[in-house]
Protein backbone atom coordinates (compact mmCIF):
# COMPACT_ATOMS: atom_id res chain seq x y z
CA UNK A 1 0.00 0.00 0.00
CA UNK A 2 1.04 3.42 -0.59
CA UNK A 3 1.99 5.65 2.32
CA UNK A 4 1.85 9.06 3.21
CA UNK A 5 3.97 11.90 4.39
CA UNK A 6 2.03 15.22 5.88
CA UNK A 7 4.19 18.26 5.83
CA UNK A 8 3.15 21.32 6.95
CA UNK A 9 4.11 24.12 9.34
CA UNK A 10 1.86 23.14 11.98
CA UNK A 11 1.71 19.82 13.57
CA UNK A 12 -1.50 20.45 14.92
CA UNK A 13 -2.84 21.11 11.12
CA UNK A 14 -1.44 18.30 10.05
CA UNK A 15 -2.93 15.59 12.63
CA UNK A 16 -6.29 16.73 11.96
CA UNK A 17 -5.91 16.93 8.07
CA UNK A 18 -4.80 13.44 8.65
CA UNK A 19 -7.55 12.73 11.50
CA UNK A 20 -10.05 13.47 8.65
CA UNK A 21 -9.22 11.68 6.15
CA UNK A 22 -8.71 8.64 8.32
CA UNK A 23 -12.43 9.15 9.11
CA UNK A 24 -12.90 7.59 5.53
CA UNK A 25 -11.32 4.55 5.33
CA UNK A 26 -11.84 1.67 8.47
CA UNK A 27 -8.89 0.87 10.81
CA UNK A 28 -7.75 -2.13 9.45
CA UNK A 29 -7.37 -1.03 5.91
CA UNK A 30 -5.95 2.32 6.49
CA UNK A 31 -2.67 3.69 4.96
CA UNK A 32 0.22 4.50 6.99
CA UNK A 33 1.10 7.99 7.48
CA UNK A 34 3.74 9.86 8.85
CA UNK A 35 3.50 13.37 9.85
CA UNK A 36 6.48 15.64 9.40
CA UNK A 37 5.28 19.34 10.73
CA UNK A 38 6.11 22.13 12.73
CA UNK A 39 9.52 22.19 15.46
CA UNK A 40 7.46 20.96 18.17
CA UNK A 41 4.04 21.11 19.03
CA UNK A 42 3.43 24.63 18.63
CA UNK A 43 6.44 26.44 16.90
CA UNK A 44 5.31 26.73 13.52
CA UNK A 45 8.33 25.68 10.85
CA UNK A 46 9.08 22.24 8.83
CA UNK A 47 12.16 20.58 9.15
CA UNK A 48 13.99 18.60 5.93
CA UNK A 49 15.65 15.96 8.42
CA UNK A 50 12.07 15.18 10.29
CA UNK A 51 11.08 14.74 6.73
CA UNK A 52 13.76 12.80 5.26
CA UNK A 53 13.24 10.12 8.74
CA UNK A 54 9.54 10.11 8.34
CA UNK A 55 10.61 8.65 4.08
CA UNK A 56 13.14 6.45 5.51
CA UNK A 57 10.37 4.74 8.47
CA UNK A 58 7.62 4.35 5.38
CA UNK A 59 9.92 3.34 3.01
CA UNK A 60 12.74 0.70 5.11
CA UNK A 61 12.24 -1.54 7.21
CA UNK A 62 11.10 -5.39 6.52
CA UNK A 63 7.52 -3.93 5.01
CA UNK A 64 7.95 -1.06 2.97
CA UNK A 65 5.05 1.06 1.39
CA UNK A 66 4.61 0.43 -2.53
CA UNK A 67 5.85 4.04 -2.50
CA UNK A 68 5.02 7.78 -0.36
CA UNK A 69 3.08 10.79 -1.13
CA UNK A 70 3.98 13.83 0.49
CA UNK A 71 1.55 16.49 0.80
CA UNK A 72 2.17 19.38 1.96
CA UNK A 73 1.28 23.22 2.70
CA UNK A 74 2.98 26.01 1.69
CA UNK A 75 6.74 27.92 1.27
CA UNK A 76 9.43 26.42 3.07
CA UNK A 77 7.56 23.08 3.53
CA UNK A 78 8.22 22.54 -0.10
CA UNK A 79 11.45 23.35 0.15
CA UNK A 80 11.94 20.75 3.25
CA UNK A 81 10.39 18.17 1.33
CA UNK A 82 12.75 18.98 -1.94
CA UNK A 83 15.57 19.13 0.39
CA UNK A 84 14.75 16.43 2.40
CA UNK A 85 14.71 13.97 -1.32
CA UNK A 86 18.32 15.16 -1.32
CA UNK A 87 19.07 13.58 2.19
CA UNK A 88 17.38 10.23 1.52
CA UNK A 89 19.30 7.13 -0.56
CA UNK A 90 18.67 7.97 -4.29
CA UNK A 91 16.48 4.18 -4.05
CA UNK A 92 14.44 5.62 -1.37
CA UNK A 93 13.94 8.84 -3.33
CA UNK A 94 12.94 7.42 -6.23
CA UNK A 95 9.71 5.86 -4.87
CA UNK A 96 8.49 9.41 -3.43
CA UNK A 97 6.51 11.85 -5.09
CA UNK A 98 5.61 15.47 -3.86
CA UNK A 99 2.21 16.28 -4.01
CA UNK A 100 1.17 19.21 -5.47
CA UNK A 101 -2.36 19.24 -4.33
CA UNK A 102 -4.19 21.44 -1.83
CA UNK A 103 -3.13 19.43 1.69
CA UNK A 104 -6.63 18.61 3.06
CA UNK A 105 -8.36 17.81 0.01
CA UNK A 106 -5.78 15.92 -1.86
CA UNK A 107 -4.69 14.08 1.28
CA UNK A 108 -8.65 12.63 1.79
CA UNK A 109 -8.93 11.74 -1.99
CA UNK A 110 -5.73 10.12 -2.14
CA UNK A 111 -5.75 8.27 1.25
CA UNK A 112 -8.80 6.60 -0.03
CA UNK A 113 -7.15 5.46 -3.52
CA UNK A 114 -4.51 4.33 -1.65
CA UNK A 115 -6.65 2.04 0.97
CA UNK A 116 -7.85 0.39 -2.14
CA UNK A 117 -4.03 -0.89 -2.92
CA UNK A 118 -3.95 1.53 -6.09
CA UNK A 119 -0.17 2.30 -6.88
CA UNK A 120 1.57 5.62 -6.42
CA UNK A 121 0.89 6.90 -10.17
CA UNK A 122 -3.33 6.54 -9.23
CA UNK A 123 -2.79 7.57 -5.65
CA UNK A 124 -0.86 10.87 -6.78
CA UNK A 125 -3.16 11.93 -9.93
CA UNK A 126 -6.80 11.16 -7.33
CA UNK A 127 -4.84 13.87 -5.15
CA UNK A 128 -4.20 16.27 -7.64
CA UNK A 129 -7.70 15.90 -8.65
CA UNK A 130 -8.28 16.96 -5.11
CA UNK A 131 -10.23 20.49 -6.02
CA UNK A 132 -12.76 19.14 -8.56
CA UNK A 133 -15.27 18.24 -5.89
CA UNK A 134 -15.56 21.63 -4.72
CA UNK A 135 -14.73 23.23 -7.89
CA UNK A 136 -17.63 22.12 -9.45
CA UNK A 137 -19.92 22.35 -6.65
CA UNK A 138 -18.61 25.87 -6.58
CA UNK A 139 -18.97 26.29 -9.99
CA UNK A 140 -15.50 27.78 -10.19
CA UNK A 141 -13.92 27.77 -13.87
CA UNK A 142 -12.48 24.86 -15.74
CA UNK A 143 -14.12 22.76 -13.71
CA UNK A 144 -12.65 19.48 -15.55
CA UNK A 145 -15.00 17.36 -17.65
CA UNK A 146 -15.51 13.66 -16.93
CA UNK A 147 -14.04 11.25 -19.18
CA UNK A 148 -16.68 9.41 -21.24
CA UNK A 149 -16.46 6.32 -22.33
CA UNK A 150 -15.88 4.60 -25.36
CA UNK A 151 -19.20 5.43 -27.78
CA UNK A 152 -19.78 1.81 -27.91
CA UNK A 153 -23.48 1.50 -27.25
CA UNK A 154 -22.92 -1.50 -25.23
CA UNK A 155 -19.51 -3.31 -24.83
CA UNK A 156 -19.90 -7.17 -24.94
CA UNK A 157 -19.97 -8.50 -21.57
CA UNK A 158 -21.01 -5.32 -20.03
CA UNK A 159 -23.57 -4.97 -17.20
CA UNK A 160 -25.94 -2.40 -15.48
CA UNK A 161 -27.05 -1.93 -12.37
CA UNK A 162 -29.04 1.00 -11.20
CA UNK A 163 -30.79 2.47 -7.39
CA UNK A 164 -32.10 4.84 -5.89
CA UNK A 165 -30.00 7.10 -3.81
CA UNK A 166 -31.20 6.91 -0.46
CA UNK A 167 -29.00 8.14 2.14
CA UNK A 168 -30.03 11.61 3.91
CA UNK A 169 -27.19 13.28 2.41
CA UNK A 170 -26.80 12.09 -0.71
CA UNK A 171 -23.59 10.90 -2.12
CA UNK A 172 -20.97 12.92 -0.13
CA UNK A 173 -17.26 11.55 0.66
CA UNK A 174 -17.94 9.54 3.16
CA UNK A 175 -20.17 6.99 1.89
CA UNK A 176 -18.20 7.10 -1.58
CA UNK A 177 -15.17 6.15 -0.20
CA UNK A 178 -16.93 3.52 1.09
CA UNK A 179 -17.94 2.66 -2.50
CA UNK A 180 -14.41 2.88 -3.50
CA UNK A 181 -13.63 0.13 -0.97
CA UNK A 182 -16.40 -2.07 -2.60
CA UNK A 183 -15.17 -2.08 -5.57
CA UNK A 184 -11.78 -2.44 -4.94
CA UNK A 185 -11.43 -6.24 -4.74
CA UNK A 186 -13.13 -6.52 -8.38
CA UNK A 187 -11.36 -6.32 -11.51
CA UNK A 188 -13.92 -4.43 -13.18
CA UNK A 189 -14.31 -0.63 -14.45
CA UNK A 190 -17.69 0.64 -12.97
CA UNK A 191 -18.79 4.06 -14.56
CA UNK A 192 -21.68 5.83 -12.71
CA UNK A 193 -24.10 8.00 -13.23
CA UNK A 194 -26.67 10.15 -11.93
CA UNK A 195 -29.71 9.72 -14.33
CA UNK A 196 -31.64 12.50 -12.45
CA UNK A 197 -30.01 15.56 -12.31
CA UNK A 198 -27.89 13.87 -15.62
CA UNK A 199 -23.96 14.86 -14.21
CA UNK A 200 -21.65 11.29 -14.87
CA UNK A 201 -20.70 9.28 -15.94
CA UNK A 202 -17.85 9.17 -13.55
CA UNK A 203 -15.07 6.14 -12.54
CA UNK A 204 -16.43 4.42 -9.17
CA UNK A 205 -12.88 3.95 -7.96
CA UNK A 206 -12.39 7.28 -7.76
CA UNK A 207 -13.94 9.03 -4.18
CA UNK A 208 -13.88 12.84 -5.40
CA UNK A 209 -15.53 11.79 -8.87
CA UNK A 210 -17.98 10.50 -7.37
CA UNK A 211 -18.87 13.32 -5.08
CA UNK A 212 -19.14 15.84 -8.54
CA UNK A 213 -22.20 13.59 -9.82
CA UNK A 214 -23.72 15.70 -6.54
CA UNK A 215 -26.43 12.77 -6.44
CA UNK A 216 -28.74 14.40 -3.57
CA UNK A 217 -31.51 12.00 -2.01
CA UNK A 218 -33.87 10.45 -4.23
CA UNK A 219 -31.54 10.43 -7.25
CA UNK A 220 -31.51 7.69 -9.51
CA UNK A 221 -28.33 5.99 -9.88
CA UNK A 222 -27.23 3.91 -13.04
CA UNK A 223 -23.72 1.95 -13.35
CA UNK A 224 -22.30 0.51 -16.31
CA UNK A 225 -19.69 -2.48 -15.46
CA UNK A 226 -17.52 -4.05 -17.42
CA UNK A 227 -14.37 -6.73 -17.11
CA UNK A 228 -13.50 -9.71 -15.64
CA UNK A 229 -15.60 -9.18 -12.25
CA UNK A 230 -18.26 -7.42 -13.49
CA UNK A 231 -20.81 -9.65 -11.76
CA UNK A 232 -18.78 -9.49 -8.39
CA UNK A 233 -18.57 -5.78 -8.78
CA UNK A 234 -22.54 -5.07 -9.25
CA UNK A 235 -23.15 -7.97 -6.19
CA UNK A 236 -20.99 -4.78 -3.99
CA UNK A 237 -22.47 -2.57 -5.57
CA UNK A 238 -26.24 -3.91 -4.42
CA UNK A 239 -24.61 -4.92 -1.34
CA UNK A 240 -23.62 -0.77 -1.18
CA UNK A 241 -26.98 -0.04 -1.69
CA UNK A 242 -28.27 -2.37 0.87
CA UNK A 243 -26.19 -1.28 3.67
CA UNK A 244 -27.42 2.45 3.26
CA UNK A 245 -25.04 3.03 0.67
CA UNK A 246 -22.22 3.46 3.28
CA UNK A 247 -24.13 5.21 5.61
CA UNK A 248 -26.38 3.13 8.62
CA UNK A 249 -29.51 4.50 8.55
CA UNK A 250 -30.83 7.18 10.94
CA UNK A 251 -32.82 6.80 13.67
CA UNK B 1 45.41 35.97 4.60
CA UNK B 2 45.48 33.67 7.24
CA UNK B 3 44.11 29.69 7.05
CA UNK B 4 40.50 29.02 7.07
CA UNK B 5 40.98 26.95 10.55
CA UNK B 6 37.45 25.65 12.53
CA UNK B 7 37.78 28.61 14.78
CA UNK B 8 37.92 31.30 11.94
CA UNK B 9 34.51 29.55 11.03
CA UNK B 10 33.49 29.90 14.12
CA UNK B 11 34.00 33.03 14.64
CA UNK B 12 32.59 34.21 11.52
CA UNK B 13 28.88 32.18 13.01
CA UNK B 14 29.32 34.00 16.20
CA UNK B 15 29.42 37.57 15.04
CA UNK B 16 26.54 36.57 12.51
CA UNK B 17 24.79 34.78 15.20
CA UNK B 18 25.00 38.45 17.58
CA UNK B 19 24.37 40.15 14.50
CA UNK B 20 21.17 38.59 13.78
CA UNK B 21 20.33 38.75 17.24
CA UNK B 22 21.12 42.83 17.60
CA UNK B 23 18.88 42.72 14.12
CA UNK B 24 15.95 40.32 15.34
CA UNK B 25 13.66 42.81 15.94
CA UNK B 26 14.00 44.40 12.34
CA UNK B 27 13.83 41.38 10.45
CA UNK B 28 10.65 40.22 12.08
CA UNK B 29 9.43 43.92 11.70
CA UNK B 30 10.27 44.31 8.27
CA UNK B 31 8.46 40.31 7.89
CA UNK B 32 5.66 41.58 9.20
CA UNK B 33 4.96 43.92 6.83
CA UNK B 34 4.99 41.84 3.77
CA UNK B 35 5.53 38.31 5.08
CA UNK B 36 4.54 35.72 7.89
CA UNK B 37 6.12 37.92 10.76
CA UNK B 38 9.25 35.06 11.70
CA UNK B 39 12.07 35.63 9.71
CA UNK B 40 14.05 37.70 12.91
CA UNK B 41 12.71 34.91 15.17
CA UNK B 42 13.68 31.87 12.95
CA UNK B 43 16.97 33.27 12.11
CA UNK B 44 17.38 33.87 15.69
CA UNK B 45 16.55 30.44 16.54
CA UNK B 46 18.41 29.05 14.18
CA UNK B 47 21.85 30.77 14.81
CA UNK B 48 21.49 30.12 18.84
CA UNK B 49 21.19 26.47 17.28
CA UNK B 50 24.45 27.11 15.74
CA UNK B 51 25.79 28.85 18.52
CA UNK B 52 25.18 25.81 20.70
CA UNK B 53 27.04 23.17 18.49
CA UNK B 54 30.46 23.52 20.65
CA UNK B 55 33.86 23.34 19.52
CA UNK B 56 34.56 20.04 18.70
CA UNK B 57 34.78 20.56 14.85
CA UNK B 58 38.15 18.92 13.11
CA UNK B 59 38.04 21.83 10.22
CA UNK B 60 35.96 24.50 9.08
CA UNK B 61 34.08 22.55 6.04
CA UNK B 62 33.00 20.39 8.80
CA UNK B 63 31.73 23.05 11.14
CA UNK B 64 30.43 24.78 7.87
CA UNK B 65 28.41 21.78 7.20
CA UNK B 66 27.06 21.38 10.64
CA UNK B 67 25.96 24.80 10.53
CA UNK B 68 23.83 24.33 7.21
CA UNK B 69 22.04 21.09 9.24
CA UNK B 70 21.20 22.96 12.24
CA UNK B 71 19.85 25.59 10.47
CA UNK B 72 17.27 23.02 8.49
CA UNK B 73 16.46 21.65 11.46
CA UNK B 74 15.55 24.30 13.82
CA UNK B 75 15.11 27.82 11.74
CA UNK B 76 11.27 26.42 10.90
CA UNK B 77 10.67 28.95 7.64
CA UNK B 78 11.76 28.95 3.96
CA UNK B 79 15.08 30.82 5.85
CA UNK B 80 16.02 27.02 6.94
CA UNK B 81 16.24 25.19 3.52
CA UNK B 82 17.85 27.98 1.98
CA UNK B 83 20.27 29.15 4.34
CA UNK B 84 20.73 25.35 4.91
CA UNK B 85 21.51 24.85 1.29
CA UNK B 86 23.43 27.61 0.82
CA UNK B 87 25.93 26.46 3.99
CA UNK B 88 26.00 22.90 2.42
CA UNK B 89 27.32 23.80 -1.07
CA UNK B 90 29.81 26.59 0.30
CA UNK B 91 30.74 23.60 3.34
CA UNK B 92 31.53 21.57 -0.15
CA UNK B 93 33.64 23.75 -2.06
CA UNK B 94 36.39 24.27 0.75
CA UNK B 95 39.24 22.32 1.64
CA UNK B 96 39.67 20.51 5.24
CA UNK B 97 43.45 21.80 5.13
CA UNK B 98 42.21 25.33 5.58
CA UNK B 99 44.57 26.51 2.37
CA UNK B 100 41.06 28.73 0.86
CA UNK B 101 42.54 31.01 -1.76
CA UNK B 102 40.14 33.98 -2.53
CA UNK B 103 39.81 32.10 -6.04
CA UNK B 104 38.62 29.23 -4.11
CA UNK B 105 35.98 30.94 -1.85
CA UNK B 106 34.94 32.96 -4.82
CA UNK B 107 33.93 29.62 -5.77
CA UNK B 108 32.75 28.87 -2.46
CA UNK B 109 30.48 31.37 -2.38
CA UNK B 110 29.23 31.04 -6.27
CA UNK B 111 28.19 27.45 -5.34
CA UNK B 112 26.06 28.75 -1.97
CA UNK B 113 24.19 31.38 -4.54
CA UNK B 114 24.13 28.08 -6.74
CA UNK B 115 22.32 26.50 -4.22
CA UNK B 116 19.84 29.04 -3.32
CA UNK B 117 18.95 29.20 -6.86
CA UNK B 118 18.19 26.07 -7.13
CA UNK B 119 16.45 25.55 -3.95
CA UNK B 120 14.37 28.34 -4.07
CA UNK B 121 13.94 28.91 -7.74
CA UNK B 122 13.79 32.61 -7.44
CA UNK B 123 15.56 35.20 -10.08
CA UNK B 124 17.37 38.54 -9.69
CA UNK B 125 14.06 40.85 -9.50
CA UNK B 126 11.82 38.54 -7.17
CA UNK B 127 12.67 40.65 -4.09
CA UNK B 128 14.38 37.52 -2.29
CA UNK B 129 17.94 37.13 -0.83
CA UNK B 130 19.36 36.50 -4.06
CA UNK B 131 18.83 40.20 -4.99
CA UNK B 132 21.22 41.01 -2.45
CA UNK B 133 23.81 38.17 -2.82
CA UNK B 134 24.03 37.42 -6.26
CA UNK B 135 25.67 41.24 -7.02
CA UNK B 136 27.77 40.71 -3.87
CA UNK B 137 29.13 37.30 -5.00
CA UNK B 138 29.84 39.04 -8.43
CA UNK B 139 31.37 41.84 -7.12
CA UNK B 140 33.66 39.62 -4.97
CA UNK B 141 34.29 37.65 -8.43
CA UNK B 142 35.48 40.83 -10.14
CA UNK B 143 37.78 42.26 -7.07
CA UNK B 144 39.37 38.97 -7.02
CA UNK B 145 40.36 38.96 -11.12
CA UNK B 146 40.96 42.71 -10.25
CA UNK B 147 43.86 41.76 -8.01
CA UNK B 148 41.99 42.28 -4.70
CA UNK B 149 43.23 40.69 -1.71
CA UNK B 150 40.67 38.44 -0.27
CA UNK B 151 39.89 40.98 3.08
CA UNK B 152 38.77 43.67 0.16
CA UNK B 153 37.41 41.28 -1.95
CA UNK B 154 34.87 40.39 1.29
CA UNK B 155 34.17 44.29 1.67
CA UNK B 156 33.57 44.50 -1.96
CA UNK B 157 30.95 41.36 -1.81
CA UNK B 158 29.52 43.28 1.46
CA UNK B 159 29.22 46.85 0.01
CA UNK B 160 27.58 45.30 -3.05
CA UNK B 161 25.08 43.03 -0.71
CA UNK B 162 23.92 45.88 0.78
CA UNK B 163 22.91 48.20 -2.25
CA UNK B 164 21.42 44.61 -3.72
CA UNK B 165 19.15 44.72 -0.70
CA UNK B 166 18.36 48.50 -0.53
CA UNK B 167 17.10 47.35 -4.56
CA UNK B 168 14.41 45.18 -3.02
CA UNK B 169 12.91 48.04 -1.33
CA UNK B 170 11.02 48.65 -4.82
CA UNK B 171 10.70 45.58 -6.21
CA UNK B 172 7.29 43.86 -6.36
CA UNK B 173 7.76 40.16 -4.83
CA UNK B 174 7.06 37.25 -7.18
CA UNK B 175 8.54 34.60 -4.17
CA UNK B 176 7.83 33.60 -0.95
CA UNK B 177 4.70 34.60 1.38
CA UNK B 178 5.22 38.39 0.23
CA UNK B 179 3.83 37.38 -3.51
CA UNK B 180 0.77 36.97 -1.82
CA UNK B 181 0.89 40.72 -1.38
CA UNK B 182 1.71 41.26 -5.08
CA UNK B 183 2.41 45.43 -5.56
CA UNK B 184 1.17 45.72 -2.05
CA UNK B 185 4.62 44.29 -1.41
CA UNK B 186 6.62 47.39 -2.68
CA UNK B 187 8.06 49.75 -0.36
CA UNK B 188 9.38 47.74 2.27
CA UNK B 189 13.18 46.28 2.28
CA UNK B 190 13.09 42.06 1.86
CA UNK B 191 14.00 40.68 5.05
CA UNK B 192 15.57 37.78 3.76
CA UNK B 193 17.93 40.25 1.44
CA UNK B 194 18.42 42.37 4.86
CA UNK B 195 19.64 38.92 7.08
CA UNK B 196 21.99 37.52 4.08
CA UNK B 197 23.69 41.16 4.10
CA UNK B 198 24.52 40.84 7.87
CA UNK B 199 26.05 37.59 6.97
CA UNK B 200 28.23 38.59 4.02
CA UNK B 201 29.30 42.07 6.47
CA UNK B 202 30.46 39.36 9.24
CA UNK B 203 32.15 37.61 6.73
CA UNK B 204 34.21 40.79 5.95
CA UNK B 205 34.76 41.34 9.87
CA UNK B 206 35.88 38.20 10.64
CA UNK B 207 37.19 35.67 7.61
CA UNK B 208 39.91 38.13 6.73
Amino acid sequence: MVGFVVVSHSRALARAAVALAEEMVPAERRPRVEVAAGLDEDTLGTDAEAISTALESLLGGDDPADGVLVVLDLGSAILSAEMALEFVDPDVAARVRLSPAPLVEGLIAAFVTASTGAGLDAVASDAEGGLRAKQEHLGAQDAPVSEEPDGEASEEGELTWSATLSNPHGLHARPAAVLVQALSDADADVQLTDVTNGNGPVPAANMLMLTTLDARNGDELRATITGPDAAQARDALQAWADGGFGEAPQG
Amino acid sequence: MTALTADKAAAWMADFAASIAENAELLTDLDRQIGDADHGSNMNRGMKAVCALGSEFPDAPALLKKVGMTLVNSVGGASGPLYGTFFLRLAKELPSSGDATPEVWGKALRAGLQGILDRGKAKVGDKTMVDALTPAVDAYDEAVTGGAEFGQALQAAAAACAEGRDSTVDLVAHKGRASYLGERSKGVQDPGATSVTLLLESAARTLA
